[in-house]
């Protein structure tokens, strides 16, 4: 090899294939990204390549989703790292972890003996990882305005990805999305702006709140609701009328 | 740094990506059940280091140190499967001379992109676990798992211009393999 070792190409048309390839996967930076959308509108060769990647990319989108952990690694890792002091309650989720686990533990020995009762409740996990994202570089892992962009991101990483709706024309754009951990169990997060609040929006499976409840909790105001098995969390600093508008518009818009 | 952050610190950093984690180690030992071995050995490995974490991309982190764990697993267990480096150069550079000429040879319509919008999940499947592990790693990481090239770069300890050249070589084996189902 008589290039480079940390790009093993051996010439520019070998070269001109990564550009392609990084195009398709938004690493270029603009200047980059413009020069080499040019030369794919102008030689079908590298049009040809564009069109192979992202068929290539939307099929294993499509058809290869992240499988995910099954429920009992996560108890398994728990107890090897000796992390089993507080209780999650009992969800499905931690349901079906605790009876593969107690299966699991009937030969092993006393694992229940050694559960102490529950920890914290659901609003204050949510109130958290709105606090986190507030203090992390980006509040949200997939940024995007585009709701066909961050609903699909949800889906290699959670077992259901949440619904996701447009709500830019009523004043509350979609900033992007975020898993965040409630009960030990990862569920999505949409965040929302208006003007200069966020609003984060976590989905939290099969723990039902009645039909409405609304509360303020450290200075955060918080609405919950449950719809087709969900509960959703709605938290913010914005004042409790508009965040009530936001839920209303939520509820009301098609999916 | 007492137990108790340390624990919490656990679950706010290798907690969140076990899903990634238990995804990768399939990938890479091909098994489910070897998978979970991994992940847990990673995962005490992690909880080992983490009063060293000094911050940055946990994601990165933790998958950092399952694939290191699935490779030294894979070593002892099964240690034909881990491809010599040498093997792997010779496959890289034999490749790269192939890419440029399927590259600049088509300037038809597209039948390989046709096909490939066809293709089940199992031949999918087949086709990445066929490729050699580097490859595979690399775009199994990004293509399934989203990372982007600096993080694979870091989960791979490669430089980022190998991150490109191993993703498009990867891609196109797979784009090759499944066209050639249709000869």
């Amino acid at each position: 090899m008589t290039g480079p070792m940390t790009v093993d190409t051996h010439d520019n048309n070998d070269r001109t294939t990564l550009l392609v390839h990084a195009y398709v996967d938004g690493e270029l930076d603009p200047a980059n990204a413009i020069a080499i959308e040019q030369r794919i509108a102008s030689e079908p060769a590298l049009a040809a390549e564009r069109a192979r990647v992202e068929a290539l990319r939307r099929a294993l989108r499509e058809r290869l989703p992240q499988e995910p952990a099954p429920a009992a690694l996560r108890e398994k890792v728990r107890r090897a790292a000796g992390l089993t002091r507080q209780r999650a309650q009992p969800t499905w989720m931690a349901l079906a972890a605790s009876l593969a686990l107690a299966i699991f533990a009937s030969s092993t020995g006393t694992w229940y003996a050694m559960q102490p009762p529950v920890g914290g409740s659901v609003p204050d996990a949510v109130i958290a990882g709105h606090l986190r994202a507030l203090m992390a570089p980006q509040p949200a892992d997939v940024a995007s305005s585009d709701r066909h962009t961050v609903k699909p991101w949800f889906s290699g990483r959670i077992p259901l990805a949440p619904r996701v709706v447009d709500l830019v024309q009523d004043g509350f754009p979609l900033v992007g999305g975020r898993v965040d951990v409630v009960n030990r169990t990862p569920v999505p997060s949409l965040v929302y702006s208006r003007r200069q609040h966020l609003i984060s929006l976590t989905a939290v499976p099969n723990a039902s709140v009645g039909n409405r409840t609304s509360q303020t909790v450290q200075g955060y105001n918080m609405i919950a609701w449950t719809a087709d098995g969900m509960t959703y969390w709605a938290v913010s600093d914005l004042n409790l009328q508009e965040l009530e508008m936001f839920t209303r518009l939520f509820r009301a818009a098609p999916s | 740094m007492s137990g108790d952050d340390n624990t919490a610190r656990f679950e706010r950093i290798v907690q969140p990506h076990l899903g990634d984690a238990y995804a990768l180690a399939r990938w890479i030992t091909g098994s489910r059940a070897d998978a979970e071995d991994v992940v847990q050995d990673a995962c005490l490995r992690a909880f080992r280091a983490i009063g060293g974490y000094a911050g940055g991309n946990t994601r990165a982190w933790m998958l950092t140190i399952v694939r290191n764990t699935a490779y030294t697993w894979l070593a002892r267990n099964r240690s034909a499967v881990v491809m010599a480096v040498d093997d792997l150069v010779s496959i890289e550079s034999a490749n790269a001379g192939q890419a440029a000429t399927s590259a600049s040879g088509r300037y038809d319509a597209n039948p390989e992109a046709e096909l490939i919008a066809k293709a089940d999940a199992a031949r999918l499947e087949a086709a990445i676990t066929a490729l050699p592990p580097q490859f595979r790693d690399t775009l199994v990481l990004r293509d399934i798992q989203g990372l982007d090239y600096r993080e694979i770069a870091a989960v791979t300890e490669v430089p980022v211009g190998t991150v490109m050249s191993r993703l498009a070589r990867a891609r196109q084996r797979l784009i090759e393999a499944i066209a050639a189902d249709d000869r």
